[in-house]
C-alpha cells in the first residue's frame, strides 16, 4: 500500500491559486525529489501538507497511511509520523532546543501509546540523534535557532525530525545556501535515517542536493503541477539546460 | 495651617478619616499637601486610562485592616510601630495624592530591618489577605530597612478576594543601604477587588536593588515604583509581568532616578492581555545633569490575545548629562503565529505551542526571581490563568 497518495491538489493563497491539479504517489522505501523554477508551487506544496492555515485547499485529496490527511490538524499530521523539515526555520527566543524537543518527543510517544522518556532516556536519545547531523552539544542548550547560522538551522531540523522518527519526511529546500560541507552533513543525515518503511520528497532548487541523497524518482513541478517525471537522470539534464526546454515544449504542446 | 480644613478634605475623599495620633509630622505634611490638591482624575496625565476617582465619588469608609503576616526569618525584625523614625523619609518625594493620603491614613507600620551585615538567606514572606467590603478603604504601610553589608529577599504576596468596589492603599518604603542587597518581590492576585501600590526606594552607594512584580488577578491594580538611585555604583533591576483577562485594568508607573553618575538601571515590564483588558505602561527614566557614565535600559513588551484588548505603552527618558547609555523600547502585538505553527508541525497541540510561546516570553522576567519555589508557584498560576483566557 502506497504511504501517500495525492489526488488532484489544488491551493491557493491569498487568492492565487498556486497548486493545479497536482497528483504524485509515494511508497514506503522510496525517495523523491521535486524541482522546478521559481514559483511553480514546491513550497505551497509542502506547506499545505504540514498543514498551514495560509494555504487554503480548494480541491482534491490526499491519503496519508490510510487516512484523510487533510482533514487533520497540523499537530496530528506531526504526531501521525508527517514531517516538514521547514525552507526558513522560525526562531523562537526563550524555548530551549531540549524542552522543546522533549515537549514534542513527548506527543508523538502519547500518539504511538508510549510512555514519556524518563529524563536520563531521554538525554541519550538526544545525544545519539545529534552525532547523527554532528550538532554541537551546545546548540541543544540553546533557544530553539535564535542566533544559529543558515547552515546550523538546516541541521537543526534534520535533527528533530531523526528525534521525532516520522514515516515521511519533507525537505523543503533544505539545502538552498549551505556550503558543501553543511549538505553533506545534512545529506548524511537524510541517508542514515533512510530505511524501507519510510519515505523522503526532497523539494529543491538544485541538482546538487541530489549528488548525495539520491532520488528513486524525480518530478519536474511547473505552474502548479507535475509536468514531467522520470529518474535520476532527469535532474542532470535540468541542470544541464535550465527549465526553459521544458517551457517551450509545454507551450509548442 | 487649620485643622478643620485638612480634616474637611479627608472627610470629602474618605469618610470617618482621622489620622492616628502618632507619626504627626508627617501626616500633617501630607494634609498639607491633600489640601491643596484633590485624588486625580482621567485628566491627569498620570492617571489618564486608569480611573480609580470613581471609588471615591462613589463614597468610600475608612476601615482598619492591618492584617498582614509574616514568616519568622533569622537575623530579620519584623514589628508593628507607631514611631519608627524613618517611615515617611521617603514617601515625602512622591508628589501624589494617593501616597499623601496614605500617609494621612494608616494606623501603624510594619517595620521590617535587617542589621548591618547580616546577611538573610530565607525568605520573608509578607501574606496580605484582603477581606474589604464594598465601600471600604483601608491604607497599610510597610518600612523595609536593609543596612549596609546586610541582604534580604523578601515577597509580599497580595490575594484575598475584596468585593469590588473597595480600595486598598498601601506604600512600602524602602532604604537599601551601602553595600547591601534586596529582592523584593510582589504576587497580585486579589479576585475582583482594586489594589493601589507603591513603592518608593532609596538605594545607596554599591547596593544592589531588584524588584519584581506579578499581577494576576485584580478589577484595577495600580503599582507604582520610583526609585531613587541616591549613591555611585548602584545597580538595579525592576521587572513586571501582568496577564489580564476579561475586563481587568492593570496599570504600572515606574520612575529611576539616576541622581550620581556610575549607576545601572535595568528594566523589563511584559504582559498578556486577553479579553476586553487595559493595560498601561508608563515607565520613566530620569538621568539628572551629574548622572554621568549611567546606563539605563528599559523596555516593555505587550502580547495582545484579542481584538478587544488595549495596551498603552508610554516609555520615557530624560537626560541631562551627556555621557550615558541608555536604550527604552516598547512592543505591542500578536503572538507569532509562524512560531505557533512550526510547533504545532512538530506536535504540540495548539494550547501547548501557545503556552510553551507565552511561557517563554514570561521567562526573561521570572528568571530574575531567585526564589525556585515563587518560580515554580507562579509557573502553575500563568498556566492555570492561560487556560482561563483561552476558554
Amino acid at each position: 500500500m502506497s504511504l501517500l497518495t495525492i489526488k488532484n491538489l489544488s491551493a491557493r493563497v491569498e487568492e492565487k491559486d498556486i497548486l493545479k491539479g497536482f497528483n504524485l504517489t509515494v511508497n514506503p522505501g522510496e525517495v523523491h525529489a521535486i524541482m522546478g523554477p521559481n514559483g511553480s508551487g514546491k513550497s505551497t506544496l509542502a506547506s499545505v501538507l504540514a498543514g498551514n492555515e495560509s494555504y487554503e485547499v480548494t480541491g482534491g485529496e490526499v491519503d496519508f497511511d490510510g487516512k484523510d490527511l487533510l482533514d487533520m490538524a497540523p499537530e496530528e499530521r506531526a504526531r501521525e509520523g508527517l514531517f516538514l523539515a521547514f525552507q526558513y526555520p522560525v526562531e523562537i527566543p526563550g524555548v530551549s532546543n531540549v524542552n522543546f524537543m522533549k515537549a514534542a518527543v513527548t506527543e508523538v510517544r502519547k500518539h504511538r501509546g508510549l510512555e514519556p522518556l524518563v529524563a536520563k532516556d531521554f538525554l541519550a536519545y538526544m545525544k545519539e540523534k545529534k552525532e547523527l547531523v554532528e550538532l554541537d552539544g551546545k546548540l541543544a542548550g540553546r533557544s530553539v535557532n535564535e542566533g544559529f547560522s543558515g547552515g546550523e538551522k538546516k541541521r537543526n531540523e534534520i535533527f528533530q525530525m531523526a528525534m521525532l522518527d516520522p514515516k515521511l519526511g519533507i525537505l523543503d529546500e533544505t539545502d538552498s545556501g549551505l556550503d558543501i560541507d553543511a549538505l553533506r552533513i545534512v545529506a548524511n543525515g537524510v541517508n542514515k535515517l533512510k530505511s524501507k518503511d519510510k519515505a523522503f520528497i526532497v523539494i529543491t532548487h538544485y541538482q546538487r542536493l541530489l549528488d548525495y541523497i539520491v532520488p528513486d524518482f524525480v518530478h519536474v513541478l511547473y505552474d502548479g503541477k507535475i509536468v514531467r517525471s522520470g529518474t535520476k537522470e532527469l535532474a542532470l539534464e535540468l541542470e544541464e539546460k535550465g527549465y526553459d526546454w521544458i517551457k517551450e515544449e509545454l507551450t509548442e504542446a | 495651617m487649620s485643622e478643620a480644613m485638612t480634616t474637611s478634605i479627608l472627610s470629602e475623599l474618605v469618610s470617618g478619616a482621622k489620622s492616628a495620633n502618632s507619626f504627626k509630622g508627617i501626616r500633617s505634611e501630607a494634609e498639607g499637601f491633600l489640601a491643596d490638591s484633590r485624588i486625580p482624575s482621567k485628566k491627569h496625565e498620570d492617571w489618564k486610562y486608569t480611573n480609580i476617582k470613581r471609588l471615591f465619588d462613589n463614597g468610600l469608609n475608612l476601615v482598619s485592616a492591618n492584617d498582614i503576616t509574616f514568616n519568622s526569618v533569622d537575623g530579620v525584625e519584623v514589628y508593628w510601630s507607631t514611631n519608627e523614625e524613618l517611615v515617611g523619609s521617603t514617601a515625602i518625594h512622591s508628589k501624589e495624592a494617593h501616597a499623601a493620603l496614605n500617609t494621612s491614613l494608616f494606623e501603624k507600620a510594619l517595620v521590617i530591618r535587617v542589621k548591618k551585615g547580616a546577611q538573610v538567606n530565607e525568605e520573608l514572606i509578607l501574606q496580605q489577605v484582603i477581606k474589604l467590603n464594598d465601600g471600604e478603604f483601608s491604607a497599610t504601610r510597610v518600612l523595609i530597612v536593609v543596612e549596609d553589608n546586610a541582604s534580604l529577599k523578601c515577597q509580599h504576596h497580595y490575594s484575598g478576594s475584596p468585593q469590588n468596589s473597595s480600595l486598598l492603599n498601601n506604600l512600602t518604603e524602602v532604604f537599601v543601604g551601602q553595600n547591601a542587597r534586596l529582592e523584593l518581590n510582589y504576587v497580585q492576585e486579589i479576585g475582583e477587588g482594586n489594589l493601589m501600590t507603591t513603592t518608593e526606594v532609596e538605594c545607596q552607594r554599591d547596593s544592589n536593588f531588584t524588584t519584581n512584580c506579578v499581577q494576576l488577578y485584580g478589577s484595577l491594580l495600580r503599582n507604582n515604583v520610583n526609585i531613587r538611585l541616591k549613591g555611585e555604583n548602584v545597580e538595579t533591576h525592576l521587572n513586571g509581568f501582568y496577564m489580564l483577562n476579561g475586563k481587568e485594568l492593570f496599570d504600572n508607573h515606574t520612575l529611576v532616578d539616576h541622581l550620581v553618575p556610575h549607576c545601572e538601571s535595568n528594566e523589563i515590564y511584559r504582559g498578556i492581555l486577553a479579553g476586553k483588558s487595559t493595560g498601561v505602561f508608563n515607565g520613566r527614566v530620569f538621568v539628572h545633569r551629574d548622572a554621568q557614565k549611567t546606563n539605563g535600559y528599559q523596555s516593555n513588551n505587550n502580547i495582545l490575545l484579542s481584538d478587544d484588548a488595549t495596551m498603552n505603552s508610554k516609555p520615557e527618558l530624560e537626560i541631562y548629562a551627556d555621557d550615558v547609555r541608555c536604550s527604552h523600547g516598547s512592543t505591542t502585538g500578536q503572538l507569532d503565529e509562524d512560531a505557533v505553527f512550526y510547533l504545532r508541525a512538530r506536535g504540540l497541540d495548539e494550547f501547548g505551542a501557545t503556552a510553551l510561546l507565552l511561557t517563554a516570553f514570561a521567562g526573561d522576567v521570572l528568571k530574575a526571581i531567585s526564589s525556585e519555589i515563587l518560580r515554580s508557584e507562579l509557573e502553575d498560576k500563568i498556566q492555570n490563568k492561560l487556560k482561563e483566557m483561552r476558554a
